[in-house]
């Protein structure tokens, strides 16, 4: 008898993937997703003719060569950023603010989210605060979050706080408050506490109004990062677009921007595949 | 033991010149259903049965009248002054009166529904839908495989155990729901037009499945139906709905041994008195509101 328990778990290690293998078929999972759309052959049917078309019109003089760089020239002049002036500490710095504004304001917009849609009695004490807060453009408290924080850390992670922090609140909310009452009602005849509604219930049926607002925090929050820096501190993408404006090196930006456009992207990506993970049960409609 | 004493209900509705209208669904509806027995409540589309049934099971409050299940009042009516209903406000603020406890599972009383368009949850394969309302039920966890296993065996859906219900057809989803509503046991099974969304064919199939489960199990059945020939098919008693506003028309009890046959001489004749029923009530609709 022990023999053969060892051999069935012998075989079942064997069934069993081990981590890194779990990794491996996961990020390919994620590689074939995201850059999948970018490798496919219709979308390089129409980027090569556009990146030939950006190389050859500045070369060619029939835009000025000063105004737009080439691709060629975009491309050295990452090389030479990456290596005369330590991009990867600005990216480092930029990643490290906006991962802190960003989780926080997760962490706080959508727990009272939920409780806003759940509960009148929350609702109506909090839902008028944020609904009187949320229409102030992010850009207009950069000032007084200067004055308050100072200029540093703080003040740049508290507006990258609130760009995230109003989207993804009220996709919550609205995704929770939608939630179909015959599911709340039968659950609630099989005995569901409040508590049980929330976490098997509400927040199943919300989560892809929830994963909407994230991505529209993550492109706000994109916005807000570079408007921090660009008013506050020495590190940073927002700050070399601010320093190639002055030195007037148009690759410079160019080369900012497109990092910016590639983390967006990315994130976004990073959002997709979380939701693919999570509501499986939406692959088979 | 259900006992519905006296069950009113009134909605505000908004008419088409935007001024507000009383309107009654239900009309002082009592009616007492034994343990064990089979009742079809049968009507017309949209004549409050399935209001009624849902203030049977408290997913919705009366507003007047009472609900009492093997003695237990199911939930209060709603106030008629206004310095009770600020009471009831009050007491009410943070919580519905539908809800149950705010952390702990715990149902209020021993039933079991089952839903017109199902609502089984899409987010859980089929195996974890049972598994989570065992769980709300407190059955312990080494027992809800077992538990789950026979109840899925049962209604037939045996090897679908790791689908979601977008994979399953209309009809698997109602065995679904009905492995659901019998796997956690309960004393009383209220029904709100299960068949109605299944073809014909699936329909009579899951009927037969539902008459051999009640058999076996002895439960309170209460069948919300539209249909006629269901309703003299199944059941021990057809408690016949009025249209608007709803209340009792009449009671037809059907007497007929078990197993019956469809088509059998008996079945037909109270189908026939029941119709007949409906169409004196279209012909004389005008002597009836009074």
């Amino acid at each position: 008898m022990p023999a053969d328990t060892l051999t069935q778990n012998d075989r079942l290690q064997q069934h069993q993937a081990r981590w890194w293998q779990v990794v491996v078929r996961e990020l390919s999972v994620f590689g074939r997703n995201s850059f999948g759309s970018i490798v496919s052959v219709e979308f390089l049917t129409v980027v090569v003719p556009v990146l030939i078309l950006w190389e050859a019109l500045p070369r060619l003089g029939v835009v000025p060569q000063t105004l737009v760089p080439t691709p060629s020239t975009v491309a050295l002049t990452f090389w030479d950023m990456l290596h005369n002036i330590r991009l990867s500490e600005h990216l480092i710095g930029s990643a490290l603010r906006f991962a802190i504004g960003f989780i926080v304001a997760v962490a706080t917009a959508f727990p009272i989210g939920v409780l806003m849609g759940w509960n009148l009695f929350i609702r109506k004490h909090c839902l008028p605060v944020f609904q009187i807060l949320a229409p102030i453009p992010p850009p207009a408290w950069v000032p007084i979050t200067i004055i308050i924080f100072g200029v540093g850390m703080p003040m740049q992670v508290f507006l990258i706080f609130l760009g995230v922090f109003y989207p993804v609140l009220f996709n919550t909310y609205q995704g929770i408050k939608e939630t179909d009452p015959r599911y709340l009602a039968s659950a609630r005849v099989f005995g569901a506490s409040e508590f049980t509604l929330i976490t098997r219930i509400y927040i199943w049926h919300a989560l892809g109004s929830v994963i909407m607002g994230v991505k529209i925090g993550i492109a706000l929050g994109l916005v807000m990062l570079v408007i921090a820096e660009m008013y506050g501190g020495r590190t940073g993408i927002g700050y070399l677009l601010l320093e190639a404006k002055e030195y007037f090196q148009i690759d410079r930006m160019v080369v900012c921007m497109l990092m910016l456009g590639f983390i967006g992207w990315f994130l976004i990506e990073v959002m997709k595949y979380i939701e693919l993970k999570l509501a499986v049960w939406r692959i088979g409609r | 033991m259900i006992e519905a004493r006296r069950i009113s209900k009134f909605f505000s509705v908004i008419n088409e010149d935007r001024s507000a209208e009383g309107f009654t669904v239900l009309n002082s509806v009592s009616l007492s259903i034994e343990s064990g027995s089979f009742v079809s409540l049968l009507g017309p589309t949209g004549c409050g049965k399935s209001t009624f049934l849902e203030i049977l099971a408290g997913l919705q409050a009366p507003s007047d009248g009472e609900v009492w299940i093997d003695g237990n009042l199911v939930l209060e009516p709603l106030p008629s002054t206004r310095k009770e209903m600020e009471e009831y406000k009050r007491k009410y603020r943070f919580l519905s009166p539908i809800a149950n406890s705010l952390f702990r599972d715990n149902p209020k009383h021993d039933i079991a529904m089952i839903f017109q368009d199902y609502a089984v949850f899409p987010w859980m394969t089929v195996r974890q839908n049972v598994h989570f309302t065992l769980k709300l039920r407190g059955v312990a966890k080494a027992d809800r495989p077992d538990l789950a296993a026979r109840y899925l065996r049962m209604v037939g859906l045996v090897g679908s155990e790791n689908k979601y219900p977008s994979q399953l057809s209309g009809g698997m989803r109602q065995r679904l729901a009905l492995a659901r509503a019998l796997s956690v046991e309960p004393k009383i099974i209220l029904m709100d037009e299960p068949f109605a969304a299944v073809d014909a064919l699936t329909r009579e199939r899951l009927q037969e499945d539902l008459l051999h489960l009640w058999r076996e199990t002895k439960k309170t059945i209460v069948l919300v139906t539209h249909d006629v020939d269901e309703a003299v098919y199944l059941s021990d008693e057809v408690v016949v709905f009025s249209p608007l506003p709803g209340s009792i028309r009449n009671k037809v009890s059907v007497d007929i041994p078990r197993p019956r046959r469809r088509s059998s001489v008996e079945i037909r004749e109270i189908k026939e008195r029941l119709l007949a029923m409906y169409r004196f009530d279209t012909v004389h609709e005008a002597d009836y509101i009074i």
